[in-house]
């Protein structure tokens, strides 16, 4: 029997260490779903709305890439807890359609891996918690450190910037962040 | 059949070890998702029980915190503001209007309070809320009902304003409920009359509050009330206030300049004018007509660091050296009258000699070229002493050094020894203003060698928070004395100057810049040595009238008796009666001339308000009775003062319920030209990067500080957002899972084949 310990022991461990990965990507599917009931009923009533009970995050905005099929619900605040449900409104940033620029950062892994797939002239729609609908167009990328961002969140104009860890294959979280920047171009009716 | 048969149970126990094996990734797959659910609900809980503590701040929290609101990676910037400054002079009076823009770019909704400056004669009766498209107007208050007023307001989710007065010119704004990404206008209007000086009048506008030193509470004094039977309360800090003085202020060398300001100022002086000069700000002028200009900034917005000076000349030759002014308010009259005595050469009589005791500060507040102008001043005078005269040198920070153990007779020597000590001198350290004073009152020859006339030369920023404290150890201690301010730097504490040679019965000047210690000097100097207009009195002919100051101070040199008078009726006139050294002087004003002036009677109150406080630290009034009469001053005329506040509310509540509400103290510039390591201590070395000092304006109406940055590849900079980690291991973990998994399936493959093969 004894020549059964080591593999089950390998077993063990490499269901555990399985389990932990399928665990971040199924905790960052199914939120998402209680996101999208919860910001449908934030914009429908106005009022903010925790997606469970003993949650202290809520839905602000949904971000859309039409032409890829991508869509995803942002939490307020971009603590390492809140993004693992989804991607965070950074603090001190303005909301989308306000003037400045409004960031928000995901993991690269999950909610933001459609990142690689949006190429320049993408349009992207940011709904806010008011109801309101924001289109940006993509227009140009960066590769930042991410204590070094360039982005002074009070600039003139109206500024989207999407950010996430990069290289978007890395297996190992790095400095370095790939920017996503988009101009407003209207409101949506 | 017999091969099928043969082959029949090979193949099924190899499907079954297809199976197998397909079952067992089967199970290890579900096993797995339901093991991550299982943490997924078990850990939650404990993820939200850590997180409500930081999201949710209580509001006496979130005081201490001050302006940056902090955020789980140490970064923010909280509310920001801009500041517009709308100047119209009128003849004698300022009336100006200071717009604060208050932006909220955080999540939040915000209480911002911005502690700032005014000029210290300046009455403030207005107070304007801008939400949007509504102006609510502000109501004057006692200060405590007032307070609870906009708390009341604060908590129930409306926009509030309040005007705070925390000395006569340092003043607090405290703006309730300022949404996410909202903007709220507050304004606030004053009056104050124009300086004069000789030939040149003057405006001052105070921009920024310079860190002042409070001295420890070591010494505890009692306060015994009268009739309080023997018990009394000890007081043990000198500044009791000192919070609501002291508000954050931003390291030059890390931050950029924050609060950009606008300044326009129309001038219209009632008389032709000559040179216009601003001795700090550059500055574009227009003229419409003769006696008219329009002032703006040069460069547009600058940050709120210096004082903004502005002065004019008449194109004559001499000033009008008469003005008089009335205006009819409420079954009132009141007059305003400006009146320059003659300088009277005196070649009959040799001047007294002077025994004059120069006093300097070298505290930290004074470093940078603040120390560079005290010391050019100081040597100036001690170079303009004559041999008959006898002087002394003080110098203090927190500790004090006589360089005489008593005055001495001004002669070479001595005089260089002087200038040697002086330019010895470096700044550091605290302030401790009041010993310096004792030292430099206590007059060592009181008893017999009253052939000199005593002066004190005293030049300080007055950067300190116990001014009560000054003021009562002057009014204590002066004696024959008189006491001649000094007020050196960008931004000096105005209120500590004129009170203090009020109160000493000398004058004072300011001095903002190397380029005017020599003029500025010169003028002090003819103050010195000129005789004193004195026992100066005023007289109605017909009208009763209420006169403020209600004990005329002595004149020196240039400077003129500026008198207020509130009357019950405008008729007949006025006489001034005095001495200039040994002659007497006598004008006679007749009241029908006066010319229409606007906001007298706000410069009457306010000029009685500064009465009764005067009154109440030379003790000739009761604290109670002293209070009691600017209470019914300030609530007459509607005024900002120590005992009330000006409080606006806006009557829809804007703040939905639940939404907690985060105080931002807004941060102030370093006053120009001071040294941030000799205030605040010294600071880990960080590489410096050279920064242009200009505030950036934003949209015409608000104006937001932004930072100038070339490229974005610079260090860290305070502006700059972080970027959140967004990297998982959920990759890394599976595909490590996955090894495992296989590993530990060949092993178990290799074992079972091994039982199999005995």
């Amino acid at each position: 029997m004894r020549r059964f310990i080591l593999p089950l022991l390998l077993a063990v461990t490499g269901l555990i260490l399985f389990g932990q990965g399928g665990y971040i990507h199924a905790k960052a599917l199914f939120a998402q779903i209680l996101l999208e009931r919860a910001f449908t009923e934030t914009i429908a009533t106005g009022r903010e709305t925790k997606p469970w009970s003993w949650a202290d995050t809520w839905p602000v905005a949904r971000i859309e890439v039409k032409r890829i099929h991508a869509s995803t619900i942002v939490l307020a605040g971009s603590s390492g807890q809140a993004l693992a449900f989804g991607p965070g409104h950074v603090e001190n940033t303005p909301d989308a359609g306000e003037r400045g620029v409004a960031v928000y950062s995901a993991h690269r892994d999950t909610h933001f891996r459609f990142l690689q797939n949006v190429v320049i002239g993408d349009e992207i729609d940011v709904t806010r918690r008011d109801g309101r609908k924001f289109r940006y167009r993509a227009d140009s990328t960066s590769i930042v450190r991410f204590d070094a961002s360039g982005i002074d969140p009070l600039r003139d104009g109206y500024e989207l910037v999407l950010s996430t860890c990069w290289p978007f294959e890395a297996l190992t979280p790095g400095p370095d962040r790939y920017l996503l920047h988009a101009t407003l171009i209207g409101p949506v009716p | 059949m017999t091969i099928c048969g043969e082959i029949q149970p090979d193949r099924r126990a190899r499907l079954s070890r297809k199976m197998r094996v397909i079952l067992f990734f089967a199970f290890e797959g579900a096993a797995a998702l339901l093991i991550g659910f299982a943490a997924l609900f078990l850990s939650l809980p404990a993820w939200s029980a850590e997180r409500t503590q930081t999201a949710f701040l209580k509001p006496g929290d979130a005081r201490s915190g001050s302006l940056l609101l902090k955020t789980e990676d140490g970064y923010a910037d909280a509310s920001r503001l801009g500041i517009d400054v709308d100047i119209t002079v009128s003849g004698p009076t300022v009336r100006a209007r200071v717009t604060q823009v208050f932006r909220n770019p955080t999540q939040d909704w915000v209480e911002a309070v911005y502690v700032y400056p005014l000029p210290s004669g300046g009455a403030v009766d207005t107070l304007k809320m801008v939400v949007g498209d509504r102006v609510i107007v502000g109501d004057i208050k006692e200060r405590q009902q007032a307070r609870i007023i906009y708390e009341q307001a604060a908590r129930n989710g409306q926009k509030a304003a309040l005007t705070e007065q925390e000395r006569p010119n340092i003043f607090t704004n405290s703006v309730a409920n300022i949404g996410p990404g909202e903007t709220v206008l507050v304004q606030i209007e004053y009056q104050e009359p124009v300086q004069q000086s000789g030939n040149e009048f003057s405006l001052r506008l105070p921009m920024v509050v310079g860190p002042r030193y409070n001295p420890a509470p070591v010494v505890q004094s009692v306060d015994f009330r009268p009739g309080g039977g023997g018990w009394g309360a000890s007081k043990s800090d000198p500044v009791p206030d000192r919070d609501r003085i002291s508000p954050q202020v931003l390291d030059p060398a890390t931050n950029a300049p924050v609060n950009p300001t606008t300044i326009t100022v129309r001038l219209q002086a009632g008389f032709p004018l000559g040179e216009i000069k601003s001795h700090h700000h550059a500055i574009k002028t227009e003229s419409p007509d003769g006696s008219t200009r329009i002032i703006k900034l040069a460069e547009g917005a600058v940050p709120a660091d210096r004082d903004f000076e502005l002065t004019w000349k008449p194109a004559a030759e001499k000033a009008p050296s008469v003005g008089l002014f009335r205006e009819h308010v409420g079954g009132n009259d009141y007059l305003l009258a400006f009146v320059t005595p003659p300088s009277v050469e005196q070649n009959d009589r040799k001047p007294l000699p002077r025994e004059v005791i120069f006093v300097i500060d070298n505290s930290g507040s004074m470093g940078g070229v603040s120390i560079i102008q005290a010391k050019a001043s100081l040597t100036y005078a001690l170079a303009r002493l004559q041999p008959t005269d006898r002087f002394n040198v003080i110098r203090f920070d927190h500790t004090m050094e006589m360089l005489f153990p008593a005055s001495v007779p001004a002669d070479r020597e001595r005089v260089g020894q002087a200038t040697a000590f002086v330019g010895a001198l470096q700044a550091n350290g605290g302030t401790e203003m009041v010993p310096a004073m004792r030292a430099a009152l206590s007059d060592t020859a009181a008893g017999g060698d009253t052939n000199y006339v005593r002066q004190v030369v005293f030049l300080t920023d007055g950067a300190i928070g116990n001014e009560q404290q000054l003021f009562e150890t002057i009014n204590a201690l002066r004696g024959r004395s008189r006491i001649f301010m000094v007020g050196i730097g960008s931004a000096p504490n105005t209120h500590l100057m004129t009170r203090a040679a009020e109160l000493g019965r000398g004058a004072f000047t300011h001095i903002g810049s190397v380029e005017q210690v020599e003029e500025r000097m010169r003028g002090l100097f003819s103050k010195l040595e000129n005789p004193a207009v004195t026992n100066l009195t005023a007289k109605f002919s017909d009208a009763a009238a209420d006169i403020t100051p209600s004990a005329i101070p002595d004149l020196y040199r240039d400077e003129p008796l500026i008198l207020a008078a509130k009357l019950d009726k405008l008729a007949g006139s006025v006489e001034i009666k005095g001495r200039i050294g040994d002659r007497p002087w006598v004008v006679t004003l007749p009241l029908a001339n006066a010319a229409e002036g606007k906001g007298l009677s706000k410069l009457w109150a306010r000029r009685k308000i500064t009465d009764a406080e005067v009154a109440r630290t030379t003790r000739q009034e009761s604290p109670e009775d002293a209070d009691k009469t600017i209470l019914a001053l300030a609530l007459d005329h509607q005024l900002v003062t120590r005992l009330t506040s000006l409080v606006a509310v806006d009557k829809t509540p804007s703040r939905p319920e639940g939404e907690p509400l985060k105080v931002s103290e807004l941060p102030i510039n370093l006053p120009a030209g001071w040294d941030f390591a000799k205030v605040f201590g010294e600071r880990p070395l960080l590489p410096v990067t050279p920064m242009e000092r200009r505030a950036e304006a934003g949209e015409a109406r608000v104006q937001v500080a932004a930072l100038k940055r070339a490229a974005p590849a610079v260090t860290a900079a305070p502006s700059t957002v972080q970027l959140p980690k967004t990297a998982t291991d959920a990759e890394l973990k599976m595909i490590l899972g996955v090894i495992f998994l296989i590993f530990s399936l060949v092993l178990f493959a290799f074992n079972r084949r091994q039982a199999l093969i005995p």
